[in-house]
């Protein structure tokens, strides 16, 4: 396998991994929306708010996917760019893992967390507010993922 | 700030009640206390709350008829005068809108029944007989049902039964006679084969005929219901009044509720509460504008009673009350974070987003709705924080020079002002945690002011001051050597400034203890909490990465359509530049709101833990004086 197919299997990891997280956390989120919303419509807004929040991981792992392809030359239509070597190829696929893996695993939490909220919301309808908050610091963990995995493409 | 609070207890005739609670609840201003724990409440409370109960349902009930407010349409300003008189107006509104649910349910059931019976007489289509003349005489026994196919040889080869079968198919409907003598044969062998008892339904005339009167009714009933919904659209124009009603029956709840916790005698009533301290006045002319028979006196709380926290802050500060009340409100003993929280709100929201672009946007957005909704509460503290927050992005997208994603620096060559962070990421790493550094020895600078507030100097010394000094030493040691052009001297005060803040902690943290060991053991620990202090600074990376979100999210859809538009075919040229601006639009609205909720949310959290976690007392109650809580109105007050 020459290096440009490892650079895009790299940047395909990024954004898939971190999109099957987002895609079962945004998941979990809905069904409890779903239950939620049906005994108390007033609540879809909010409900709407922490369904979404475990979303953001897919969108980093796009995020680093472009950034590897465009860095790659992969996006250049005709043309792809310069042919990379077998090591610099290695080196996109370990620069995609810590979005990859923590946004899969953070997206899944953060979607759990996002469900418990939904469930207070339905008991405490105007704590929406720390609702979100509990699940923003799972998100804390995706957003330190995506950044570590951002310098490490750009310092390839 | 928080306001000082203050007990309050008047004692007045029990003639001048409604009329004071009246007065009170005019100038919102005493919280009641329940003085009574009886929980059966009065019987005018009970017929408030079901009144209102009715009145909610009658305005969901025409909900999906009425006229929608748009989204920017302010709450309906009403004088008090004006909600009460449409309270009879209301009521009889809702008692239609009842009267029409209930007929509307009633037609609704009986068009199911209806459909139920038609399908339950198909398989008797066939059965030519006029359904009430099938029944059991004197001497015969008649079962009427439905069997299944591969049994009718079996009903045919008894020969004490007759059986007549109608139409075919794999259940068919029979018709069995016999001898009133062998009935209990006959219902021994149903339940040996596939049989289901057929009771018809109390209609004349054959089934075929049943099923088209059945047709005819629910064909009657939909025009009914179509009539119907007409009438709710006709009472939906009138949902205003219904809303009207139900506030001034809320507003009435809400007195009558205050009225059950008070304690009577057979003349007097003692109504005991919470005012802020400045607002005394406010309230004995209230009362005093009612009677002049009454006693009103103010005094502090007691040690065992707490206060409801209220905070009061000037106009710039206080939509930032409502991101300190997500957190909690502050203990009444405490301190009011929301001044000191502000600034470093304003400038991180702001450095997360940093997009010129995206910065205008939710200025302007912000702005609009403020100006029309004019919202309160909440929602309009969140909104005006929005608004600052917009100004910050816009100031820092300046500043890294960045425009809907665009960089400036390609159009204009004086950009970015400061740096580019996606090149530069060592620099803004570096200006984050710098932030982070100045954001958290703040904290701790708080935490002194809150100590010597509460007159515990030896906490400001040997808790906050300790950490300021070690905070500070390892910058002062830490930052030239990254930076270089300082003073050598900058370098060499650091370390023994860090080293004589930790030998304090080492000395007095477990200055309760005696013990030598166990006092130095305790140092020990809380210097252990320099790894949780590295912790906090780091934290505040999520600046930088929350900022490559929004910005590389932007340059991606840039590309994208960008895409889209430089198609070489002239026909697929123009049809990609509108699908193109189209989308470039819809994705960047998109990105926008979702990182301004990531930015609105992060910055919370930046504050909670790493700021307030240094100095800020949780757990106030809310001050939740007798009101005007209304829902769909706002009250016009006369003075």
């Amino acid at each position: 396998m020459d290096g440009t197919a490892l650079a895009t299997l790299g940047a395909a990891l990024a954004a898939v991994l971190a999109g099957i997280g987002s895609a079962i956390g945004v998941g979990l989120g809905g069904q409890a929306s779903a239950g939620a919303v049906s005994e108390n419509p007033e609540l879809s807004g909010s409900c709407l708010v922490l369904q979404l929040l475990p979303g953001t991981q897919g969108i980093y792992g796009l995020l680093i996917a472009f950034v590897m392809a465009s860095k790659a030359g992969l996006l250049g239509g005709g043309d792809v760019g310069v042919a990379l070597s077998v090591a610099e190829g290695w080196h996109y696929i370990f620069a995609g893992l810590p979005i990859a893996l923590g946004g899969l695993l953070s997206a899944i939490y953060q979607g759990k967390v996002a469900v418990s909220a939904i469930n207070m919301l339905t008991k405490k309808p105007d704590q929406a507010g720390k609702g979100i908050l509990m699940a923003i610091m799972v998100e804390t963990y995706a957003v330190l993922s995506l950044l570590i995995s951002f310098l490490l493409v750009n310092g390839i | 700030m928080i306001v000082a609070m203050k007990r309050m207890s008047l004692i007045a005739l029990k003639c001048d009640e409604a009329e004071i609670l009246k007065a009170l609840q005019d100038i919102e201003a005493v919280q009641v206390i329940r003085m009574t724990d009886e929980t059966a409440a009065s019987a005018e409370l009970d017929a408030l709350e079901q009144r209102g109960a009715r009145l909610t349902d009658s305005i969901d009930a025409v909900k999906p008829y009425a006229k929608k407010d748009g989204f920017l349409t302010p709450k309906r300003e009403e004088r008090l005068e004006d909600l009460r008189s449409k309270v009879d107006s209301g009521v009889s509104i809702s008692s239609e809108v009842e009267e029409l649910v209930r007929t509307k349910n009633a037609l609704k059931a009986e068009h199911e029944k209806n459909s139920e019976v038609i399908s339950s007489l198909y398989p008797w289509l066939y059965c030519p007989y006029q359904m009430q003349s099938i029944g059991s005489k004197k001497f015969v026994k008649v079962f009427a049902g439905l069997i299944a196919a591969k049994d009718l040889d079996r009903l045919k080869e008894q020969d004490y039964l007759s059986a007549e079968q109608f139409g075919g198919g794999s259940v068919i409907a029979v018709i069995v006679a016999c001898h009133i003598d062998d009935a209990k044969a006959a219902s021994t062998f149903f339940k040996t084969v596939d049989w289901a008892d057929y009771v018809f339904p109390k209609l004349d005339g054959t089934p075929l005929q049943a099923q088209d009167t059945l047709r005819e009714r629910n064909r009657e009933i939909e025009t009914e219901l179509a009539e119907l919904e007409e009438k709710f659209k006709t009472l939906a124009e009138q949902s205003n009044a219904l809303k009207d009603a139900s506030d001034a029956i809320r507003i009435e709840r809400d007195r009558a509720a205050a009225g059950t916790a008070l304690k009577r005698t057979k003349a007097a009533f003692v109504l005991e509460g919470w005012i802020r301290e400045d607002e005394k006045d406010k309230v004995e002319k209230a009362v005093a504008g009612v009677t002049d028979a009454y006693s009103f006196e103010v005094f502090d709380p007691t040690e065992d009673e707490i206060p409801p926290s209220v905070v009061q802050n000037n106009s710039f500060n206080r939509p930032f009350e409502a991101v300190q009340n997500l957190y909690s409100r502050p203990d009444p003993k405490g301190i009011d974070g929301t001044p000191y929280m502000t600034p470093f709100y304003i400038l991180l929201f702001g450095l997360m987003l940093s997009d010129s672009g995206y910065g205008l946007l939710l200025m302007i957005g912000s702005w609009l709705y403020i100006k029309f909704k004019k919202p309160t509460g909440m929602s309009g503290g969140v909104v005006r924080v929005l608004f600052w927050g917009g100004l910050s992005t816009i100031v820092w997208g300046v500043l890294v020079g960045t425009f809907f994603g665009l960089t400036l620096n390609d159009k204009i060559g004086i950009f970015p002002l400061l740096f580019n962070p996606m090149e530069d990421s060592m620099m803004m790493l570096g200006l984050c945690f710098g932030l982070g550094v100045i954001h958290i020895l703040f904290g701790y600078v708080m935490k002194m002011k809150v100590a010597f507030m509460q007159k515990d100097w030896q906490t400001a010394i040997f808790d906050a001051l300790p950490w300021i000094m070690i905070i500070l030493g390892l910058v002062l040691y830490l930052v030239p050597s990254l930076m270089g052009g300082l003073p050598p001297i900058v370098q060499t005060i650091g370390l023994p400034l860090a080293g004589l803040g930790a030998l304090i902690i080492l000395l007095f943290k477990g200055r309760g203890k005696k013990n030598p060991i166990k006092r130095t053991i305790s140092g020990l620990g809380e210097l252990y909490n320099v790894s949780s202090l590295l912790a906090d600074v780091l934290s505040y990376a999520r600046l930088f990465a929350l900022g490559i979100a929004t910005g590389v999210i932007a340059q991606v859809f840039n590309d994208l359509c960008g895409m889209l538009m430089g198609s070489s075919n002239p026909i697929m040229a123009v049809l990609g530049f509108i699908i193109g601006c189209v989308l470039l639009v819809g994705l960047h609205l998109f990105n926008v709101a979702i990182n301004t909720l990531g930015a609105f949310v992060h910055c919370a959290r930046l504050q909670y833990v790493e700021f307030y976690g240094k100095f800020y007392e949780a757990g106030g109650r809310e001050f939740l004086p007798l009101g005007y809580r209304t829902k769909y109105t706002n009250i016009q007050k006369n003075s």
